[in-house]
C-alpha cells in the first residue's frame, strides 16, 4: 500500500542528489548472454460475476538490448505449446489462438480481456484459452498449470480464495491544492478476522482497459479483522509520463470501474514483488528478485476472485 | 584449556619468586594542555625489552628488581623525557611530555619506541591513529573524517563513494564496535553515511583493531574502533575552529580548576541548505531544508593521584525537512545519538588500576510524514544502560593482568509504524525488545621469555531476551525480566609473538567471538532507517574465528615499518534478506530474515614512513569474502557485497617549507559487486527485470588521487591567536567512479516500443574546497 510510497529510499536519493549537484550519469550496457531466454508465463483464472475466460500467455524473455521495437514483440509469443490445467475434477486443455486467426469482431473481445488497447496492430498475441469454458471456476478451488514446450515442462498453482467485497466507495476532495476537476477516491474494507486476505485492484476508465497502480496489492494482515479505508489511485501506466499533479486522481464527470479482487499469498506475493520491483533499485536498495509461482519458467499463474465496481466521478 | 590455566599458574608463581621488586607508575600527559596521553612508552634504556606502555587513561606501571635505572618517556611527536630512578621503593611518576623539537624544518619525533610495538606488541592488527594524522590527510569539502582515514589502512574497506561506512577483513558495517569514550555508538553516519558523527576536534585518539580482539571487547565479529575524546586543557583556555565550505566547528576548552579539572565543549554545524533557502522560497520545495550538528563535551576532576572523575557527553542530530506544499505532502526525518559517560578511575596501588564506567546510550530514528489527513510514522531505536568494571593489574615486568565485568539492559525499538486517516488509525503495534548482555573477562599478556610472548584470554558472554514478550513460537508469555531465550558465548582469545631480534617478528592469533545484536541492510550501505535487531528466538547469535598469521619488520633504524598479515575467518548464522525481499513497515525485520554461513581470507601490506619530512604509508590487501545461505540460490557460495579483490590506498605527507605542507592519498579498489540484470519480460504489458545470480558482476574499478597543501601565514608566531589555511582537491583528475547502475525502463505506447537504459551513475566528481583553521590560546 502507499505506506511504502513513504518511506520510499528514492525520496532520500533524489534529495541526496540535489543536494550534492555534482551526480552524472552514463550510459550503461551490461553483458549479456542472448542463450538464455527463459519462458514466461502469463495466466489467470478469475472467479465473479464479471470474470474472464481463463488463458495463459507465453513468451519469451529478452535479453538485455536498449529498444524493442513492435514488430519484434510478435516474435517473443511461442506458439505450439501443450497447456492444461486441472481444476481438481478434470483437466482441460486449452485452445491456442492467435489474433490472426481470428474474425476483427473478436479481436475487441481479447483486447478488453487483456486491459490492451490494440496502438498498434502489427503485435500478433497469441494465448491458450479455455474456450469452451470448461473449467469449474469456484471461490476456494486449486488450479494445476501445466506446460509441454519444446521437450520442456513448467508447473504451477494456484487457488482462488474466497471474495470479500469493497464495503463502499466515496469520492472526496484531492488533497493538498482544492481542485475542481479531480476527485480521489476513498473505500471502505471489511476485513474478515482470523484469514489472510491479500487484495489487488485495477482501474479501468472510459475507452481504455484494466490497468494496475504502480502499488496493486494491499496486504490485510495488519487490518486483520478490521473495517478500514483507504485510497485507491487511479492507474497510470509504467513507464509512459505523466502528470504529477493528477497522478492518482480521477477525472470528475468520468466513468470508472474499479476491478477489486482477493487472491492468495503467492499470487500476491508475485505483484507485491513486482511493484516493489518496479519502484526500488538505487544505491539504497538492493535489487529485487520477483517471486514467482512458476516452476521452470517466470511469470504469474494467479487466481482471482474478482468483481468490478463502476461508478460516475460526481462533479463538484 | 587446563593446560592454559595450569600454565598460566606456573608463570605467575614463578615470576614472584627472587629478588625485592619495586614498582613505578604514574601519568604521562601533554606539558601543554594537560591531555593524558594513551599509549606512550616508558622504556628501561639499559633493558629495552623492559617497559610498559600507557593505557586509556594515561596510566602506566612498571615493576622491575630492586635498583637504579636509566628511563626514557617517549610519546610520538613530544620530545623524550630521560629520568633516573633509585627504585628501593614503590616510585610515581607523573611526566609531562612537551611538542617535538624542530631542527632544520625535520620534526624529529621520537616515536622510536612506538615503531617497536609493530615488532614487540602480542597483538596484531591493532592499528593507533592520532587524530593531528588525519588532519592532515586530504578531506573532501575539507571535512576530516577519521572514519575515512581509517579506511585508508589495509583490511579496511570502504562501504561506497565518499562515505563513511566500513568493512573490516570481510565482516559486515554492523560488525564493528564503534565506541565514543566507552559508549556504543549505533548509527556513525551524518547524511546517510557521508559524514561520520566524530568531530575531529575533540578527539585525542583513534585505535582500530582488525585482527586478534583482545578479552576486554566483545559483543562484535570483526573490530573494535576504539575512539577517545579530548579532556580539555586544565592550565589554559583555548578556542579553535574552522570555517569550511559546507559546516564550521567551534571548540572551548579549559581549566576549571587549574591542574585538577577541566572541560571541553566542541560543536559542529552544517549549513549548506540554509543558505539555499531564499532560492527555494516560492519554488514547488519551499520549506525543505537538511542539516546536521555534534556537541561534544568532556569534564573531568581530580580528586587526588588515585581518584579521577569523567564525565563525557555526544549529542549529534540529522535534521531532514521534505515540503511541497503544492500537494501539502510533508516529511521530516529527524534521527541521531545521544551517548554519556561517566567513569570513575582508581588505583588502589602502583600495581593495581580500575576504571568503572556508567554509560547511557540512545538512537533514534523517526519519520514523520503525510499529505493533509493521512499522517505516517515510523520510529526505531537502541537505548542501553550500560554499567562496566575494568581492572588492570601488573604483577610483574612479565605479565599485564585484565579482567573485568561489563552489564548492558538493552532495549531495542523495532520499526513501529503508525498512520491516521482522518478517524481511522492503524498501528503495527510492536513492541520494544529487551535483553541483558553480560559478559566476564580476563586476559593476560604476558613475556614467556626475551623471545616469546603471549597474550591469551577468555571471555564468557551471557545475552538474554527478557520479558515483556509474548513467544511467537509457543505464545508463552513472560514478564518484565524475566527470560524468554537464552545464549552463551565462549570466546577464547590467543595472541602469540616470536622476535626473532629487535627488528623482526612472527606473530599469530586465534579469536573466538559472538555478536548478539545484529543490524542488517537491503542497500550496500547501511542507512539511518536500518534497525537493530537483538537475538531472539528467532534470530541467533553471529558466531566468528579468525586466524591470523604476520610477520613485521623494522628497517632502517626504525624509519621503515612493515608487515605481511593474512587471516581466513569463518563466519555463522550470518543475516541477510531474501532476494525477494519487500520492505514492509507492517512486518517484524526479524521475520524477513534469512541465515547463513560466511568465510573471508585474504593478505595484507604494509609498508609505512614515520619518520623525516616525507611520512605515510602504502597498504595494499588482496582478499576474498563469501557468503552462502540456504535460501538464496540453494546455498551457492556467492561473493559477499564486502568482497573487494583488490584495495590498495598510498598516503603520503611532505613537509615542503615552513609554512607549507602537502599531503595526497591515491586509492586504488576493485569495483564493487552488484547483482546484473539478465533481461526483461512482460507481464501485463509492462516491462519487468529478471537478475543474474547475486553479486555477480562487477562495477568499474574504483581509483582516485585527492591532494591537500596547508598553509601556515606565521608558523613561529608567539602570538595568542594563529591560524592557518587548507587547499584540497578531492578526486584531483576527475574519475568518474561509479557508485551505482541505474535501470529505467520507458514504453511508448504510440509506437508500441519499449526502452531499457542502464545508467552509471557517479557522484562525486572533482570537488575542491577551502577551510580556514583557527586557534586561540589564553597566554
Amino acid at each position: 500500500m502507499m505506506i511504502s510510497k513513504y518511506i520510499n529510499p528514492k525520496y532520500l536519493v533524489v534529495l541526496l542528489l540535489s543536494l550534492s549537484l555534482f551526480s552524472c550519469e552514463e550510459e550503461y550496457i551490461p553483458d549479456t548472454n542472448l542463450q538464455e531466454q527463459e519462458v514466461v508465463v502469463e495466466g489467470y483464472v478469475e472467479v465473479g460475476s464479471n470474470s474472464n475466460p481463463t488463458f495463459v500467455i507465453l513468451t519469451k524473455s529478452i535479453p538485455f538490448i536498449s529498444t524493442i521495437e513492435p514488430d519484434k514483440f510478435t516474435e517473443l509469443f511461442l506458439r505450439g505449446a501443450t497447456v492444461t490445467v486441472n481444476d481438481g475434477d478434470k483437466t482441460v486443455t486449452f485452445t491456442e489462438l492467435c489474433l490472426s486467426d481470428i474474425p476483427e469482431e473478436l479481436k475487441a473481445q481479447v483486447y478488453e480481456v487483456l486491459g490492451y488497447t490494440p496502438d498498434s496492430g502489427a503485435v500478433d498475441i497469441c494465448l491458450y484459452v479455455d474456450l469452451l469454458g470448461q473449467l469449474t471456476k469456484d471461490y476456494g478451488r486449486k488450479y494445476d498449470l501445466k506446460v509441454l514446450i519444446d521437450g520442456k515442462e513448467i508447473t504451477a498453482t494456484t487457488t482462488v480464495p474466497s471474495f470479500v467485497p469493497l464495503d463502499s466507495l466515496r469520492w472526496d476532495d484531492t488533497p493538498g491544492e482544492p481542485s475542481d476537476t479531480l476527485a480521489q477516491l476513498l473505500v471502505t474494507i471489511d476485513d474478515p478476522a482470523g484469514v489472510a486476505n491479500f487484495y489487488r485492484y485495477q482501474t479501468a476508465t472510459e475507452g481504455s482497459g484494466f490497468i494496475a497502480p504502480f502499488n496493486s496489492v494491499i496486504d490485510g494482515e495488519i487490518f486483520d479483522g478490521k473495517k478500514f479505508d483507504i485510497p485507491l489511485q487511479k492507474a497510470e501506466r509504467r513507464g509512459g509520463d505523466f502528470d504529477p499533479d493528477s497522478f492518482g486522481l480521477y477525472l470528475r464527470g468520468d466513468t470508472v470501474t474499479i476491478k477489486w479482487s482477493t487472491i492468495d499469498k503467492a499470487h500476491f506475493d508475485f505483484w507485491n514483488t513486482r511493484d516493489f520491483s518496479a519502484n526500488s533499485g538505487g544505491p539504497f536498495s538492493s535489487y529485487t528478485r520477483i517471486a514467482s509461482n512458476i516452476k521452470g519458467g517466470l511469470g504469474i499463474w494467479g487466481g482471482y476472485a474478482t468483481e468490478q465496481y463502476k461508478e460516475v466521478v460526481p462533479f463538484k | 584449556m587446563k593446560h592454559v590455566v595450569l600454565l598460566l599458574f606456573c608463570l605467575l608463581s614463578g615470576a614472584v619468586i627472587g629478588q625485592n621488586k619495586y614498582t613505578i607508575s604514574g601519568y604521562v600527559k601533554d606539558k601543554a594542555s594537560g591531555e593524558t596521553l594513551i599509549g606512550a612508552n616508558i622504556v628501561n634504556l639499559e633493558n629495552p625489552s623492559l617497559g610498559a606502555s600507557t593505557n586509556s587513561y594515561g596510566f602506566y606501571s612498571l615493576t622491575m628488581v630492586e635498583g637504579t635505572y636509566k628511563i626514557a618517556v617517549t610519546y610520538l611527536g613530544c620530545e623524550d623525557q630521560f629520568f633516573e630512578v633509585k627504585l628501593d621503593k614503590n616510585v610515581s611518576l607523573n611526566v609531562d611530555l612537551g611538542e617535538g623539537v624542530i631542527i632544520d624544518e625535520v620534526v624529529i619525533s621520537a616515536e622510536k619506541d612506538d615503531r617497536r610495538k609493530n615488532v614487540e606488541g602480542t597483538q596484531m592488527g591493532t592499528l593507533e591513529l592520532p587524530v593531528e594524522n588525519i588532519k592532515k590527510l586530504p578531506a573532501i569539502f575539507g571535512e576530516v573524517d577519521i572514519l575515512k582515514a581509517i579506511q585508508l589502512l589495509p583490511g579496511v574497506l570502504s562501504s561506497g563513494e565518499g562515505t563513511s561506512g566500513f568493512y573490516v577483513r570481510g565482516g559486515g558495517p554492523d560488525q564493528n564496535l564503534v565506541l565514543l569514550d566507552e559508549a556504543v555508538v549505533y548509527n556513525s553516519g551524518h547524511m546517510l553515511g557521508f559524514f561520520s558523527v566524530f568531530n575531529a576536534d575533540a578527539i585525542k585518539n583513534t585505535t582500530l583493531i582488525k585482527g586478534g580482539m583482545p578479552a576486554n571487547y566483545g559483543g562484535r565479529l570483526s573490530s573494535v574502533l576504539d575512539i577517545q575524546m579530548k579532556e580539555g586543557n586544565n592550565k589554559k583556555f583555548e578556542v579553535e575552529g574552522g570555517i569550511g565550505l559546507i559546516s564550521s566547528r567551534l571548540t572551548v576548552q579549559g581549566p576549571i580548576v587549574k591542574d585538577k579539572s577541566s572541560f571541553i565543549i566542541s560543536g559542529r554545524r552544517t549549513y549548506i541548505l540554509d543558505l539555499a533557502q531564499p532560492a527555494l522560497k516560492g519554488s514547488d520545495f519551499e520549506g525543505t531544508n537538511y542539516y546536521f550538528y555534534d556537541l561534544n563535551t568532556k569534564w573531568n576532576y581530580k580528586f587526588s593521584d588515585r581518584n579521577r572523575l569523567f564525565f563525557s557527553g555526544y549529542f549529534g542530530n540529522d535534521v531532514l525537512k521534505f515540503r511541497q506544499p503544492g500537494r501539502d505532502f510533508t516529511f521530516d526525518l529527524p534521527y541521531g545519538n545521544k551517548t554519556a559517560t561517566l567513569r570513575w578511575n582508581h588505583l588502589f596501588s602502583e600495581k593495581m588500576f580500575m576504571n568503572v564506567s556508567a554509560i547511557y546510550n540512545d538512537y533514534q530514528f523517526k519519520f514523520n510524514g503525510g499529505q493533509e489527513e493521512f499522517v505516517f510514522q515510523v520510529f526505531s531505536g537502541v537505548k542501553d544502560w550500560n554499567l562496566k568494571v575494568d581492572f588492570e593489574n601488573y604483577p610483574n615486568t612479565n605479565h599485564v593482568l585484565k579482567y573485568g565485568l561489563n552489564y548492558t539492559y538493552h532495549t531495542l525499538t523495532p520499526n513501529t509504524a503508525s498512520a491516521s486517516n482522518g478517524e481511522v488509525d492503524f498501528s503495527t503495534e510492536f513492541l520494544p525488545k529487551y535483553a541483558n548482555e553480560s559478559a566476564i573477562y580476563f586476559l593476560d599478556d604476558m613475556k614467556l621469555s626475551d623471545k616469546w610472548a603471549l597474550n591469551s584470554g577468555l571471555r564468557l558472554s551471557l545475552f538474554q531476551q527478557v520479558g515483556p514478550y509474548t513467544s511467537k513460537i509457543t505464545n508463552e508469555e513472560f514478564g518484565t525480566f524475566e527470560t524468554a531465550k537464552a545464549y552463551t558465548g565462549f570466546e577464547p582469545r590467543f595472541g602469540l609473538n616470536y622476535k626473532a631480534n629487535n627488528n623482526f617478528s612472527i606473530k599469530s592469533g586465534i579469536t573466538f567471538t559472538t555478536q548478539y545484536l545484529h543490524l542488517v541492510s537491503n542497500s550496500s550501505s547501511t542507512l539511518p532507517a536500518d534497525v537493530w535487531v537483538p537475538s531472539t528466538e528467532v534470530v541467533k547469535p553471529q558466531r566468528g574465528i579468525q586466524y591470523a598469521l604476520g610477520v613485521f619488520k623494522n628497517l632502517k633504524n626504525d624509519t621503515y615499518e612493515t608487515s605481511i598479515e593474512v587471516y581466513y575467518k569463518d563466519l555463522k548464522n550470518q543475516i541477510d534478506y531474501a532476494d525477494n525481499y519487500v520492505n514492509d513497515i507492517t512486518k517484524e525485520v526479524e521475520d524477513a530474515f534469512v541465515f547463513g554461513k560466511g568465510r573471508a581470507y585474504g593478505a595484507e601490506f604494509f609498508l609505512k614512513k614515520a619518520k623525516g619530512r616525507l611520512n605515510g604509508w602504502i597498504g595494499y590487501t588482496l582478499s576474498r569474502t563469501e557468503r552462502s545461505f540456504d535460501d538464496i540460490e540453494d546455498g551457492r557460495w556467492y561473493p559477499a557485497v564486502y568482497d573487494r579483490t583488490h584495495d590498495l590506498s598510498v598516503v603520503a605527507n611532505y613537509k615542503l617549507a615552513k609554512k607549507w605542507d602537502i599531503g595526497a592519498v591515491f586509492i586504488y579498489g576493485s569495483g564493487k559487486l552488484f547483482t546484473p540484470v539478465r533481461g526483461f519480460f512482460f507481464v501485463e504489458q509492462n516491462v519487468n527485470l529478471f537478475y543474474g545470480p547475486r553479486n555477480s558482476a562487477r562495477l568499474d574499478a574504483y581509483h582516485r588521487l585527492d591532494l591537500s597543501a596547508t598553509y601556515t601565514p606565521n608558523p613561529d608566531s608567539k602570538k595568542s591567536y594563529s591560524g592557518s589555511w587548507t587547499f584540497a582537491v578531492y578526486n584531483s583528475y576527475n574519475r568518474k567512479n561509479p557508485f551505482f547502475i541505474n535501470f529505467d525502463t520507458e514504453t511508448d505506447f504510440q509506437t508500441g516500443s519499449s526502452t531499457i537504459t542502464g545508467s552509471k551513475i557517479t557522484i562525486f566528481p572533482i570537488i575542491p574546497s577551502i577551510t580556514y583553521n583557527f586557534k586561540w590560546n589564553q597566554k
